[in-house]
């Protein structure tokens, strides 16, 4: 019954995601631009050359993070709308530590940046947490304000208390000492070593929610709160611990930005990045798994994207419409076929009924 | 000390009304929603579609009620989006809605380079035709209410009047009561003879325009210009405003203004050498704490009624 389930699920996202990039290219024809040419230069920027193919990855690993970090929380009840506050606070804590350390040794600097950003994600998830479980404070409205909350905070601090001295800077913290930054895989891209740690996390998350018991509980939690808490589950408990693991996983992303690519905190350090992961994890339903291949595709078409703006001027925010369609699908072919399959068995007890009258 | 008092002041209450008519437009547009049993969380996407449809049918007719036109047209279609989805394909509001505040970004993101070649900021060149205001010279005469009635847009007027529109049609009126029904009792109204899904697209369409309005004012009432994600969550605020209301339209409404005095407050400091990223912060602050007190208050209640 759940293999067919999925398979059925694999054949609706396979049609949807057609679907939508047919009406993307709809709407580039709409708009005057050439479809066969845009799609081209989006799949040539996305695996053209080594360069692209990495920082498609690199992507993908963000998105990939963004996305277990949505589940993770949304398996336990918990809507975390919150990473993208979570996220900058992490860059910004790792980007101030690692300033401040400057000519110790890597060895000990960089674990310290590491708990800096884990530490600050989940300090900053752990006030909506707290909120939802003791004060049942809606999370969804709580993490949102505090998302603006915290990209102004630091706004704040990279333009006042915490703004470098550097000349020709304008605006942004003290860079990082250069030998903690990540090494580049590839040249020239924006791959880094970070990816190792993005694959033993989404590892960990996938094992964590896949195959052990405390995986179990979140999801039975998020299924059905009271029957968890019948069945002696500490929901509550699952729910703050699960949305610590979520910031921190936020906050992290934040520093890989920052110690892969930008050596200091700047303002610009994300863009949306976890609300691209949110989509990816919504319409593969929390699936671990599913967010790794997603993000794959997706980390394609945002990569892609900019190159199709690039060279035929065709703005990159198509890839957003094309991904917001993809999720209209999929949330409507779930409430659909649940009405086909009550429909089904609506007429399947009234058969019966009617063989029983015949009898 | 004078300083301090300088900052309370007429241009505050002024500012305070400015602010908050975008979110009590809002707010509004979600409660009708929320009384039918679906919180819109995508009302900060019908907002932006808004916003922006008005500066783009005042900049093509040159006429912002083309602009007001424009933004009801296509927040109309975007409440119905809403409706089908989440009424007709039971799909689950929650995605719906953050997926619709993506989408808007997105399609308005998309929309004004292809349409006007701008990224950004929208730059009209001579201008765009706003919502004129209206001002009566005799109503100055009138101590702080006076300034405070006078020279507003005219959808600072409207909104008040929907205030009360909203509250007479939801609690005084069949209509009012089958909206409320459907939400809170479904399979009463069905058995009552009237459809449930027809109150909620009903809602759902009176939501959107409403959410339109909003973005209109936002974008050719409170400023003259549109930019990318403009609305910046105010959306949320007022979802947060009708949760704070308990979906009363008059309760609603003074939380927005609540909202709107925070804002409004955090300007003036600014000119204190107070950095606006700082100030910027307030209302947003402001709406976590105020949820965190109602629900205090909430609990602080129900314990004297145990008692």
């Amino acid at each position: 019954m759940k293999k067919q389930g999925n398979l059925q699920y694999l054949l609706s996202l396979t049609v949807s995601v057609f679907a939508a990039l047919v009406l993307g290219g709809v709407i580039m024809w709409l708009s005057g631009f050439n479809p066969i040419e845009g799609y081209q230069l989006m799949f040539s920027g996305a695996f053209g050359t080594q360069r692209a193919l990495a920082n498609t990855l690199a992507k993908a690993a963000t998105l990939c993070l963004t996305g277990m970090a949505t589940a993770i929380a949304a398996q336990a009840g918990v809507f975390n709308c919150g990473g993208e506050g979570q996220l900058y606070l992490g860059a910004m804590a790792s980007a101030y530590v690692g300033a401040r350390l400057t000519g110790v040794s890597p060895w000990i600097a960089l674990p310290i940046c590491l708990a800096a950003a884990i530490l600050a994600g989940a300090l900053y998830a752990l006030i909506p947490a707290v909120l939802k479980v003791k004060l049942k404070v809606d999370e969804v409205i709580t993490t949102i304000m505090m998302n603006t909350a915290a990209i102004y905070f630091c706004s704040y601090l990279a333009n006042g208390p915490l703004r470098t001295t550097e000349k020709g800077i304008s605006s942004g913290t003290d860079a990082i000492d250069p030998a903690f930054m990540f090494d580049k895989l590839v040249k020239r891209s924006n791959l880094t070593e970070s990816i190792f740690i993005t694959i033993a996390i989404a590892l960990l998350a996938w094992y964590i929610l896949k195959k052990t018991t405390v995986g179990y509980q979140m999801k039975l939690t998020g299924q059905n709160r009271r029957f968890a808490l019948f069945s002696g589950i500490k929901a509550n408990k699952l729910a703050i611990w699960s949305m610590l693991a979520s910031g921190a996983i936020c906050g992290l992303v934040g520093m890989f930005e920052i110690f892969g690519l930008h050596k200091r905190f700047i303002e610009s350090v994300s863009n949306d990045f976890y609300f691209d992961g949110m989509l990816v994890a919504m319409i593969m339903r929390y699936n671990p798994l599913g967010i790794i291949l997603m993000s794959l595709f997706f980390g394609a078409m945002k990569i892609g994207g900019a190159n199709m703006e690039l060279n035929a001027n065709i703005p990159s925010s198509l890839i957003v419409i094309i991904q917001s369609i993809i999720i209209f699908f999929m949330a409507a072919e779930q409430g659909v076929m649940k009405m086909i399959r009550a429909k089904r068995a609506q007429r399947k007890a009234a058969l019966t009924l009617r063989k029983g009258d015949a009898a | 000390m004078n300083e301090l008092a300088s900052i309370f002041n007429i241009g505050l209450l002024q500012n305070t009304l400015r602010t908050a008519t975008p979110v009590v437009l809002a707010a509004l547009g979600c409660l009708f929603t929320d009384h039918t049993g679906m919180m819109n969380i995508g009302v900060d996407g019908m907002m932006l579609v808004g916003a922006f449809a008005a500066v783009m049918g005042s900049w093509i007719f040159g006429s912002w009620v083309a602009g007001l036109l424009f933004a009801l047209i296509f927040s109309l279609l975007l409440g119905l989006f809403y409706g089908v989805f989440v009424i007709k394909f039971k799909s689950d509001e929650f995605i719906i809605g953050v997926a619709l505040n993506i989408f808007a970004g997105g399609l308005t993101t998309f929309l004004l380079r292809t349409l006007t070649g701008q990224s950004g900021t929208f730059h009209a060149e001579g201008g765009l035709s706003t919502i004129p205001r209206l001002s009566a010279e005799w109503l100055n005469g009138i101590p702080v209410i006076g300034p405070l009635l006078n020279d507003n847009t005219v959808l600072v007027y409207v909104s008040w009047a929907l205030v009360i529109i909203s509250y007479l049609l939801i609690y005084k009126t069949p209509l009012g009561f089958w909206l409320r029904a459907s939400g809170e009792h479904p399979d009463s109204l069905r058995s009552a003879g009237r459809s449930p899904a027809a109150m909620q697209y009903l809602a759902s369409l009176v939501c959107g325009m409403l959410a339109g309005l909003a973005g209109a004012h936002l974008s050719l009432g409170y400023l003259s210009t549109f930019s990318e994600n403009m609305t910046n969550s105010r959306g949320f605020i007022a979802v947060a405003c009708v949760i704070f209301g308990r979906a009363h339209p008059v309760k609603a409404f003074l939380a927005a203004l609540l909202f709107g005095f925070i804002d409004a407050l955090g300007m003036r400091l600014q000119s204190f050498q107070i950095s606006s990223a700082l100030t910027s912060m307030l209302p947003y602050i402001g709406t976590v704490v105020m949820m965190v007190l109602l629900v205090l208050r909430e609990n602080a209640k129900k314990k004297k009624l145990a008692k």
